[in-house]
């Protein structure tokens, strides 16, 4: 199977480093253009909706709080993405906005991706409980070809 | 990330269709519903389902939010509805404004006295039994702090106060709030049934869950869920002013745990996180308890006529009136408490914060209601 297009999630930790290797590799062999992705993950809102006590300050406060890291955590995606697929041609870094699982689904779908590469513990760092349960979903709801790595 | 919503009348026309599903399903619940279920026959007993479930609108209503969300909807309020759910938090703060017009200064000092020395007593309590525990068991100072506001103050509100003071990841403050919305979501169901077996007047059963319940929204749900009318007296006249009185707290608290996480560490990584409590009142303090105090106010000044207190005249057509929209404001404002509660979310909660809170939830909850048994003849009835 020759893929073209390979498109892998980065999150900057030592769980996406490994698929970020093995996608560089994959890359190299197919002379495929490789993608890598970050996604800010755009639920906190919603996550906080159960609060309706504070002060719209202290909301904002805290968004912004939350906003920081996930920036410096794109970062730290784009460094780790950056430093592996040195050397690659077609190398290309994006930084998305969504519900993590919702944007790898709809990557991993879409007629351009030939083959998406992501770690089950991807975007753990975003912190959402029912991220841990992204590889599943994914998995399940995956119409085109991944490869899911521990 | 889309941080946070634009003004309340640019957002208002996007609304609607919420607002629209919100108040239809309060609709039904209310005048077709719940007056069945006082009437069903069920096992051979005449409203089986309300005097055994205590199923009133208030808890129909946050159900019926929740199966929104979680079963017709898949988990995830769709775009069309989610600005008006978002609307329900500014429908709930409308109606604990509103619930001002129960109380005169006389009465709130009544009460309040006992509130302040319940609440204080608890929220110190269960700051200090955090940190304890969170030491024991190892956790992450940032992560300790966020718990020991969360379940010490009002849960999500205190929780989204405390982070960016004390540093917390999301991942902490997710953990936080997952779990305190879990055990919170439990004891508004089951605190009613408790209350209703255990027979305690609307006064004890107010003061035992406005400190027992973790978070604000379920306090609110809990108290409706008991006695669901709105007037002096009853469980959510009680329950608001400890709730009240907890809210008021959050600035002291976010101060003196701030002051705690950053004890030992080095001033310069401090800059601009760790601020002065003067700084934190006028960040924090939740502008709605000013409009609460304001309606206390002309609602002492005798604005809206007699209050309907005990021992005194019976309420005026005005006061009455009131409260009729305030049952309505709060049963919209809990249909889109409902619909922020995600399944999800809470089944994948988990790990020492869940232990923690677990621990540390059930002790303030069962100690609460001892308490309250314990001082119940010092308990003021309004």
């Amino acid at each position: 199977m020759v893929f073209s297009n390979i498109v892998v999630a980065v999150d900057g930790s030592t769980a996406s480093q490994e698929a970020v290797d093995h996608a560089v590799d994959l890359a190299r062999h197919s002379n495929a253009v490789l993608t890598g992705i970050f996604i800010l993950d755009s639920q906190w809102p919603d996550f906080i909706g159960n609060d309706w006590q504070s002060s719209k300050g202290a909301r904002q406060g805290f968004l912004d709080h939350i906003r920081v890291e996930q920036e410096e955590q794109a970062a730290a995606a784009r460094a780790q993405f950056e430093s592996a697929s040195g050397g690659l041609e077609h190398a290309t870094f994006h930084v998305h906005a969504g519900d993590p699982t919702d944007v790898l689904i709809e990557q991993a779908n879409s007629d351009k991706t030939d083959l998406l590469i992501t770690s089950r513990r991807v975007f753990q760092v975003s912190g959402r409980p029912s991220l841990k349960a992204l590889g599943t979903t994914l998995a399940r709801k995956a119409l085109r070809p991944i490869l899911l790595l521990p | 990330m889309s941080n946070e919503s634009p003004g309340f009348f640019r957002q208002l026309p996007s609304a609607l269709p919420g607002l629209a599903l919100i108040i239809l399903t309060m609709v039904v619940i209310r005048n077709w519903i719940e007056p069945w279920m006082t009437d069903a026959v069920v096992f051979g007993s005449k409203g089986w389902l309300v005097k055994v479930t205590h199923l009133n609108y208030i808890l129909l209503g946050i159900i019926c939010g929740l199966l929104y969300r979680n079963i017709l909807f898949g988990g995830k309020m769709p775009e069309i509805f989610s600005n008006g759910f978002k609307l329900s938090r500014l429908m709930i703060k409308t109606g604990i404004i509103m619930l001002g017009s129960l109380y005169t200064f006389s009465a709130i000092v009544q009460l309040g006295a006992m509130a302040i020395f319940l609440i204080g007593g608890f929220v110190i309590l269960t700051i200090i039994m955090v940190l304890w525990l969170g030491k024991a068991f190892g956790l992450d100072r940032s992560m300790t702090g966020v718990l020991a506001n969360a379940l010490s103050v009002c849960g999500v509100s205190a929780a989204v106060a405390t982070s960016p003071a004390v540093e917390a990841k999301a991942s902490h403050v997710a953990y936080a709030i997952a779990t305190i919305l879990g055990f919170g979501i439990l004891t508004m169901f089951i605190s009613p049934f408790i209350g209703h077996a255990l027979n305690l007047t609307d006064l004890q059963y107010g003061a035992w869950i406005g400190t027992g319940i973790l978070n604000s929204g379920q306090v609110l749900a809990a108290a409706l869920a008991f006695n669901p009318n709105v007037a002096p007296g009853t469980a959510v006249s009680v329950a608001e002013i400890w709730n009240i009185m907890r809210v008021i707290s959050i600035p002291f608290a976010v101060f003196a745990v701030t002051v705690w996480y950053w004890a030992g560490r080095d001033e310069s990584d401090a800059t601009g996180k760790k601020k002065s409590l003067g700084t934190l009142l006028v960040e924090k303090f939740p502008v709605f308890v000013i409009g609460f105090l304001v309606m206390v106010f002309f609602t002492s000044m005798g604005a809206f006529g007699d209050v309907g207190l005990k021992n005194g005249p019976p309420a005026s057509e005005t006061i009455k009136m009131m409260r009729l929209w305030m049952t309505w404001i709060f049963g919209f404002g809990l249909v889109g408490l409902g619909g922020y509660i995600d399944f999800k979310e809470l089944r994948q909660a988990g790990g020492t914060p869940l232990k923690l809170g677990l621990i540390v939830g059930t002790t303030k909850y069962v100690l609460a209601l001892i308490v309250v048994f314990l001082i119940k003849d010092y308990l003021v009835a309004i």
